[in-house]
């Protein structure tokens, strides 16, 4: 089932054109990330998919709710943390939240202040949650957001760079947080991140924008793949002897092999040829250590994808 | 929202500065000044006042105060006409402040955003943030009058033998005037907000607000018109026209994509 259905999805400023034509659905529980340099359109897309800036053509569909016609219904059924934190700095953690609920329609107090104090204890903000939100650091910040976001447990969720400001273990707590939200709750998120660690460990897909386009859309693997061009597997000998050279070149789907320190580096003509190769290597009495495939990494991918390298 | 803004702006000294040091100035400094030191009164400028608007009067209210010394006469009307206007300068200036503060406020701490995001109607958003500019202004004005009843009371009762106020100008002007020129101050802050991006600059703009109150206030110490029941109603019926078409234009501005550009 899908969550977000993007058609043509455009947005022109004064005439320039921040996203231009975006098609794209994200499926029920997926964790979809969108990247993109700074002032690619990340930012314009989420608020569009948020009905908070209407596209200027083509439409998107969120929940079943058309973007256009339904933005109230839209604004219920998602959660967003937006690239500014957005906190009233006056008020207490608690009260941020407690109007927030509100405001989504958490009326029933009881559900409220449990649903508050489990956020707050969750993201280590439960002894503070008297305190002012501008008394807090920016990580702190950041934390009470996303508690927001989450605070009427909204179907599908917006987040806009949410480790940014955060330490190693709140960021890794907010990974976490977000496999969770997907994999056991059923959540969708839209994730726009500068983070390429976080896209590769968390999204199932991702679509690089540049200047408002798609570049392109795939899973991270795909993506990484696809930058390195052929199919190429690392295969590790106890001895890499030339009978085993020869008989990995001759082995079925092998288009070369190349010997670097007892290490042969081996093109495939695709990934389905690797158990055969393996399997000619070991009965031609090679003692095969380990097989990796090689890969670019997804920043290296996302840097030729959007043609910085 | 009502709730939340209530409690922002009771935790925002430049907001509350305002509203609690003019009520203060007009309600109880202004009376005491006046009331303490009765022989100002009886100078040349006092003399003025009296040939300017004593002759404007009603009848009744010269009859009353023809037995009275000058100063006395001078105090009265200073006390009860001469001031009048400055009670109209609390709802607006106390609302001009808090919706700067509500409207170019949240763009300007870039709160607005989340806001925007969350499932409010328009509607609901501008009745949120126009009424939680006009209860305080309300409240405060009726507050400071009610202040303001008490100290000349107080004050002057000995020397006159009879209450000064309320009386029915004071009580037209208070609860149907000062409510439609909080709106006023209001609908003109909420359009001149969609048009700056900060508390300041919205408020500064807003207090221009004031000239048409000025105006009045000059308009009575001149003798060109004193402020009675009948010219107050008239007065609430043209502000509440003004108030109408303020309003139609600040709805009409109230585009939250354009909101959101300005916020950043």
């Amino acid at each position: 089932m899908e969550s977000i259905v993007a058609e043509g999805l455009t947005k022109r400023f004064n005439g320039l054109t921040a996203v231009d034509g975006l098609s794209f659905k994200v499926e029920q529980g997926e964790i979809f990330g969108l990247l993109g340099p700074n002032g690619a359109g990340k930012t314009t897309t989420i608020r569009m998919l948020a009905s908070l800036i209407r596209p200027t053509e083509g439409n998107a569909y969120v929940g079943g709710f058309s973007v256009r016609d339904d933005a109230l219904r839209v604004r219920e059924i998602i959660g967003i943390l937006t690239e500014n934190p957005s906190l009233y700095e006056r008020l207490s953690a608690q009260e941020n939240l407690d109007f927030f609920a509100r405001a989504y329609g958490v009326d029933e107090a009881a559900t409220r202040s449990g649903r508050i104090r489990e956020l707050l204890e969750f993201f280590d903000l439960w002894d503070r949650r008297g305190d002012r939100a501008g008394t807090f650091s920016k990580g702190m910040k950041q934390k009470l957001a996303l508690a927001r976001a989450l605070v009427h447990q909204p179907s599908i969720l917006y987040l806009d760079e949410p480790t940014s400001g955060l330490d190693p273990k709140s960021a890794k707590d907010i990974r976490d947080l977000m496999e969770r939200l997907s994999q056991r709750e059923g959540q969708t998120i839209l994730l726009s991140t500068h983070r390429l660690e976080d896209a590769e460990r968390l999204c199932d897909r991702v679509m690089i924008i540049n200047r408002g386009a798609a570049v392109s859309v795939a899973s991270p693997r795909e993506l990484r793949q696809r930058a390195t061009g052929a199919h190429v597997v690392r295969v590790g000998l106890r001895e890499a002897t030339e009978a085993l050279i020869r008989a990995a070149e001759a082995a079925e789907g092998v288009k070369a092999v190349e010997v670097k320190d007892g290490v042969l580096s081996i093109t495939l003509a695709g990934e389905g040829y690797t158990p055969g190769l393996v399997r000619g290597l070991v009965e031609a009495g090679g003692s095969v250590m380990y097989v990796a495939p090689l890969e670019v990494s997804l920043e290296e991918a996302y840097l030729k994808v959007i043609g910085g390298k | 929202m009502f709730r939340k803004d209530l409690s922002e702006v009771a935790r925002n000294w430049e907001v509350m500065a305002p509203m609690i040091l003019l009520p203060v100035i007009i309600s109880v400094l202004i009376p005491a000044i006046v009331a303490l030191v009765p022989d100002s009164m009886n100078g040349s400028s006092g003399g003025n006042i009296l040939d300017t608007i004593l002759p404007n009067l009603p009848e009744d209210v010269r009859l009353k105060l023809s037995p009275l010394p000058e100063g006395l006469q001078v105090m009265y009307v200073m006390l009860v006409y001469y001031f009048a206007p400055f009670f109209l300068i609390i709802p607006l200036m106390v609302s001009s402040v808090i919706s700067s503060d509500s409207f170019a406020g949240e763009k300007e701490r870039k709160t607005i955003e989340a806001l925007l995001a969350a499932p409010f109607t328009d509607s609901e958003l501008l009745m949120g943030k126009i009424l939680v500019a006009f209860a305080p202004s309300v409240g405060v004005t009726l507050l400071g009058f009610t202040l303001y009843t008490v100290m000349v009371d107080v004050l002057t009762l000995g020397r006159f033998g009879f209450l000064l106020l309320p009386n029915l100008t004071w009580l037209v002007m208070i609860l149907c005037l000062a409510p439609a020129t909080s709106l006023l101050g209001i609908g003109a802050t909420v359009i001149i907000s969609s048009r700056v991006k900060g508390f300041r600059e919205a408020q500064q703009l807003s207090a221009l607000m004031v000239v048409p109150v000025l105006a009045l206030l000059f308009g009575q110490a001149s003798g060109f018109l004193v402020l009675g029941p009948t010219v107050l109603l008239v007065l609430t019926a043209l502000v509440l026209v003004v108030d109408a078409a303020l309003f139609g234009v600040g709805v009409s501005l109230f585009n939250r994509e354009k909101i959101l550009s300005q916020s950043h």
